[in-house]
């Protein structure tokens, strides 16, 4: 897992150069939305087949919601009330 | 953006459910990564046109990084705790909430660990960010411009950022974006990390 994180960060990382450096052409950047979209959307896809084809995941689907809705209220507080604190002691507390 | 991105995952799931064979399920795994390669990649080109980005930060001084790491660290040690109520080990909450709002890809990322967390990423990733969209004005008017950001996480610098620019200042706002862009570095390395902890 290790060599696959870095392999993660070696690519962005790879991309990013070649982002910054080498002169894409026009039409490329142009396109560059694009193809990150069908990457994505095919990506999304693939999980959501993985998900359908997982019993256990379809039988409990009320209970996942109910248990993201928790997730989620409990990681917005949290940030919320850590930015307020480094706000208050190292950005003086204005806005 | 967001629609489109529910409803491919809808389809999916319907025709993993109802239509596919299920012997594609042995090459999904490989698929996701090659695919995954070919997104990351992109994504690192599109952080690299953005050069101006890293000059901004060094302009508005150091001090602002602290704004992303104090999302990321209050998102993870929040899910951690919602972990110890709903009975998740820490390496499985944390990593939904260093998932930091971005649905799609921390699903990703926890699909070949497993199907069940990577559908509790991906829903509570969402729910995140709607959150986000409904409380941000509110975050902004009661208690502050810089925690207004907090809610939105990854998406600070793309979906939440005209909701975040609107209700506060176009400080606030450059602040956002950098503080998005940090946090979308973070997630293809946190995610997987905190997963293996």
């Amino acid at each position: 897992m290790t060599t696959r994180l870095l392999m993660y960060l070696g690519i962005i990382v790879l991309g990013g150069l070649i982002g910054a450096k080498v002169k894409l052409k026009e039409n490329f950047i142009k396109r560059l939305g694009s193809f990150q979209t069908a990457c994505l959307l095919f990506l999304l896809f693939i999980m959501g087949v993985k998900i359908g084809m997982d019993e256990k995941v379809i039988n409990s689907f009320f209970t996942i919601g109910l248990n993201a809705l928790i997730m989620s209220i409990f990681t917005v507080s949290f940030s919320v009330i850590f930015v307020y604190i480094i706000n208050k002691l190292f950005l003086g507390g204005k806005e | 953006m967001t629609l489109k991105i529910v409803i491919t995952v809808l389809l999916g799931i319907i025709s993993g459910y109802f239509i596919l064979p299920k012997n594609i399920i042995n090459y999904a795994d490989y698929i996701i990564d090659v695919g995954l390669m070919l997104l990351l990649f992109f994504v690192g080109i599109d952080i690299g046109l953005n050069k101006s980005v890293f000059s901004r930060i060094k302009a508005k001084g150091i001090r602002i990084l602290l704004v992303p790491l104090a999302i990321i660290s209050g998102s993870i040690v929040g899910s951690a705790l919602a972990g110890l109520i709903l009975k998740l080990p820490f390496n499985e909450a944390g990593a939904i909430g260093a998932g930091l709002g971005w649905y799609s890809l921390s699903s990703i990322l926890i699909a070949s660990y497993s199907n069940e967390l990577s559908a509790l990423a991906f829903i509570s990733n969402v729910i995140r960010e709607l959150i986000a969209i409904i409380t941000i004005p509110l975050i902004a008017k009661r208690i502050g411009f810089i925690e207004a950001i907090a809610p939105a996480g990854a998406t600070a610098m793309d979906t939440s950022l005209p909701i975040i620019s609107k209700s506060t200042d176009s400080e606030i706002a450059l602040i956002a974006f950098i503080t998005g862009a940090i946090c979308t570095f973070a997630v293809p390395i946190l995610v997987p990390f905190i997963l293996n902890l």
